[in-house]
């Protein structure tokens, strides 16, 4: 989807979801305005358009499906890259328009059972529907097949040889042949459509040893219904089949369920604006029209519990705004009149009406999305390597059945096929393939919760092993804005009259010192009572103004606030920044200016030290001041470098690291790109440098710093669950694969493991979805 | 016991007859949405049913 369709989703007027148009006819896309609609220009080259484009995968059942896609989409002329999320169940392809088409590519995978649908809203949300109500009729159907087939079964368990007559014996048969056919031909549908792709692929998949389990199943119990007297024996195993695909079914249906609530909070934070809106037209009432259909200057009016669909300002009414996916601000903040709003956050009190200022890709919003689509399609390391194992692993399972089968058939040709079965259906992989991307995703949805983007995933699992922390200074512990940090006065003016008449000058200019001076003034709550007339300023230089209204002793003529130079001042320069007042008598005041720091600097920076983490840091200040900065937020002063150029600051930190020091670089991104892409893990801060720019692994465009402390524990819990995760799925195998091989595990339990094992290793994950330590 | 004869095949079509009940639960969205009638009372009267 990317961008683009966020904020433009189809329009669907009156007749509801009958008018998008059917994802099998693709040929639809091929139309530019069209593919705008889920693709974003991913930059031009000089022989070729490229175009990202966001997909929704369907007939993706497990999770190493998606190597095959992403060969399969590769293999198309024309498409750059490609990369499939088996986890999130999304696509994103790169693609060149000069070389191919949008319905070129998106009919590759069809040949393969794979269906790419564009991801936009509405398909989206129409497509999520079918499905949900096609895995619980499954799932149903299973379920209630196989109560009934155990209504037949019980007698057989429950009675003494001899007191069921063969005739009522069969007749029971005949009824579980009858209710098995449905779990047989509906219910394991998935399993069986997927393993027949792969063995057209000639490859194999984690649904085809599944299959095999249903398909022997069925047909030993079905020949030992029809013809007792076979090779095969007298035994039905109706109750194990449809036991074991309703507990598939049952771990499929609770991991779809989980997915959407833990890696889809991904989804729920980019997918929160609604398809329509209602807009102001010409005669002044309001109707609803398509998000998409949003120009400037249009107004619209949002109710409470609504996203506002377009960064605006408010015309009418006034509220408080939940900002808490763009600007880490969790608390919500009031937006009045004339106050501006922005795309994505929620309208939490009143209606207001807001005027459009900005749509689409110009939004904020639209850049966090298109930096967590990005995040959410890539595979961290451990994914892959898991992918990888998943193969031969599955070679061996069919071979360990193959040989089970072959062990037991000289004693017992019916018990060596169930045990060849429960061998087929103990082993699926899946809990090994989903251990890593299900635990990153639901902790890059918790970040972004609490205002931390995730770019790499990958850094998750870099940031646990963390040990140092370099800051840089300006920008990231302090903010942009100037303090006043001291204040000396001529004889007879005491500092808080200085600094009132200060303020009234600089109540006429916009400039930071100015902005700062006001600042000043107005905490220090100064009676008003000077009034200063006939302000000018001097760009570059200062403010002079007439003073009338109280007068104060000693004080005479023209105020001027500016450098030494403007206020006619001799005096040595210094390393400070600094202001002067001076009225015609000479100097009245010096302000010394300082930088103000973050409010949770000091307490994030103790936090972090007492956790163990070495703190440091580089500033391009000049040394004095960076020591004053670092002594404030208890920083050891041997580990502040001032006077620092990029190229020192990338010397400095590479030298950390070949002492063995994993470093973790915090920076706002404005004048130390090399030294972020050049560490370990990058985070920056603040909202110096556009999103789409910004090239650390982490963007925190709220700068609270509090969470770095909590994003480092977070980081060693989430590779904790995912060591936890990958270590259980192995001892699973470990330990059931010989269970099943010697014939001690029936089918049913075979299929209630391997259902249980998925369960687990998503629910191990979703406990990430709270966030420990406190922020 | 010759009246098994007769209602084994019927428990099936009872059976079937239930999944065919279930299948236009499912698909007319029953299991959707199930706290919505439970909230409606707490709606104000002039709104319409959804």
């Amino acid at each position: 989807m990317q961008v683009a369709a966020v904020l433009t989703p189809p329009d669907f007027g009156q007749t509801g979801l009958q008018d998008t148009p059917a994802p099998s006819h693709p040929e639809v896309f091929d139309n530019p305005e069209d593919w705008a609609a889920f693709s974003r220009s991913a930059g031009a080259s000089a022989d070729a358009d490229l175009w990202e484009s966001q997909l929704l995968v369907r007939g993706m059942y497990c999770a190493a499906c998606s190597l095959t896609l992403e060969q399969a989409l590769l293999a198309v002329k024309g498409v750059v890259a490609a990369h499939v999320s088996a986890a999130s169940g999304r696509a994103s392809v790169t693609w060149s328009s000069a070389l191919t088409r949008p319905s070129l590519w998106m009919t590759a995978p069809l040949a393969l059972g794979y269906q790419l649908v564009p991801a936009s809203d509405a398909f989206e949300a129409h497509d999520s529907r079918q499905q949900v109500r096609l895995v619980l009729w499954r799932w149903l159907v299973a379920g209630f097949c196989m109560m009934q087939v155990m209504m037949y079964a019980a007698p057989a368990y429950f009675s003494q040889p001899g007191d069921i007559t063969p005739d009522i014996e069969k007749l029971l048969r005949w009824a579980s042949w009858v209710l098995c056919l449905p779990v047989l031909i509906f219910s394991s549908q998935p399993f069986f459509a997927s393993a027949l792709r792969d063995l057209r692929q000639r490859r194999i998949s984690m649904d085809l040893p599944v299959a095999i389990g249903v398909a022997v199943t069925f047909a030993v119990s079905t020949a030992a219904t029809f013809e007792p007297q076979g090779w095969w024996g007298r035994e039905v195993y109706f109750d194990s089949l449809s036991m074991f695909v309703f507990f598939l079914l049952t771990g499929r249906f609770l991991e779809q369920r989980l997915r959407s609530r833990t890696a889809g909070s991904l989804g729920a934070l980019t997918e929160r604006l609604q398809a329509s809106v209602e807009r102001q037209a010409a005669d002044g009432h309001f109707e609803r029209v398509a998000t998409r259909r949003l120009r400037v200057g249009d107004v619209m009016r949002v109710m409470p519990g609504e996203a506002f669909a377009a960064d605006g300002t408010i015309v009418a009414g006034d509220t408080l705004a939940d900002e808490a996916l763009l600007t880490g601000e969790s608390r919500p903040v009031p937006r009045a009149l004339g106050a501006s709003v922005m795309t994505g956050s929620y309208n939490l009190a009143n209606a207001v009406e807001v005027r459009v200022d900005k749509t689409g890709v110009d939004t904020r919003y639209a850049q966090i999305v298109a930096l967590m689509q990005r995040a959410s399609v890539e595979k961290p390391r451990l994914a892959v390597l898991a992918d990888k194992v998943a193969k031969p692993f599955l070679m061996f399972v069919l071979l360990a059945a193959v040989m089970a089968a072959a062990f037991w058939w000289g004693t017992d040709p019916s018990r060596a096929l169930m045990a060849a079965v429960a061998v087929l259906v103990v082993t699926c992989p899946c809990a090994l393939s989903l251990a890593t991307p299900t635990a990153m995703l639901t902790s890059a949805g918790l970040l972004a919760r609490h205002g931390v983007l995730v770019r790499h995933l990958q850094a998750i699992e870099s940031l646990a092993d963390i040990d140092t922390i370099i800051f840089d200074k300006t920008g990231t512990l302090t903010d942009a804005s100037i303090g006043v940090r001291d204040v000396q006065t001529r004889e007879g003016i005491t500092r808080a009259q200085a600094l009132q008449l200060a303020s009234s000058v600089a109540l006429h200019s916009l400039h930071p010192v100015s902005q700062a001076l006001v600042a000043a003034a107005n905490a220090s709550a100064l009676p008003k009572g000077v009034e200063v007339s006939d302000v000018k300023e001097v760009a570059g230089q200062g403010l002079e103004g007439q003073l009338t209204g109280v007068a104060i002793a000693g004080l005479s003529g023209k105020l001027r606030l500016g450098s030494a130079r403007f206020c006619r001042i001799e005096a040595s320069s210094s390393d400070v920044m600094q202001v002067w007042l001076a009225d015609d008598l000479g100097w009245v005041a010096r302000f010394e200016l300082d930088e103000t720091v973050r409010a949770e600097a000091a307490k994030a920076i103790g936090a972090l030290q007492a956790r163990g983490f070495e703190v440091h840091m580089l500033s391009g200040d000049r040394a004095a001041t960076a020591r004053h900065v670092a002594s404030g937020l208890g920083i050891d002063a041997s580990r502040v470098q001032g006077d620092c150029t990029p190229q020192t600051k990338l010397a400095l930190m590479q030298a950390l690291q070949q002492g063995g020091r994993k470093v973790l670089m915090v920076g706002d991104g404005l004048n130390d790109g090399p030294v972020l892409a050049a560490a370990n893990v990058s985070v920056a801060v603040g909202l110096a440098v556009p999103l789409a720019q910004a090239q650390a692994d982490f963007v925190m465009p709220g700068a609270q710093l509090m969470m770095l402390p909590a994003m480092l524990a977070h980081a060693r819990s989430t590779l904790r669950v995912v060591r936890q995760n990958l270590w259980w799925a192995v001892i699973y195998n470990a330990a059931c694969v010989p269970l099943a091989l010697a014939g001690w595990l029936p089918a049913w339990l075979a299929g209630l493991g391997m259902a249980l094992s998925s369960l687990l290793v998503m629910a191990n994950a979703a406990r990430l979805a709270k966030l420990k330590g406190g922020v | 016991m010759d009246i098994l004869f007769l209602l084994v095949p019927l428990s099936v079509l009872l059976a079937l007859a239930v999944m065919g009940l279930l299948a236009w639960a499912v698909w007319s969205g029953q299991f959707e949405d199930v706290e919505r009638e439970g909230e409606r009372i707490l709606q104000e009267d002039n709104q319409k049913p959804h």
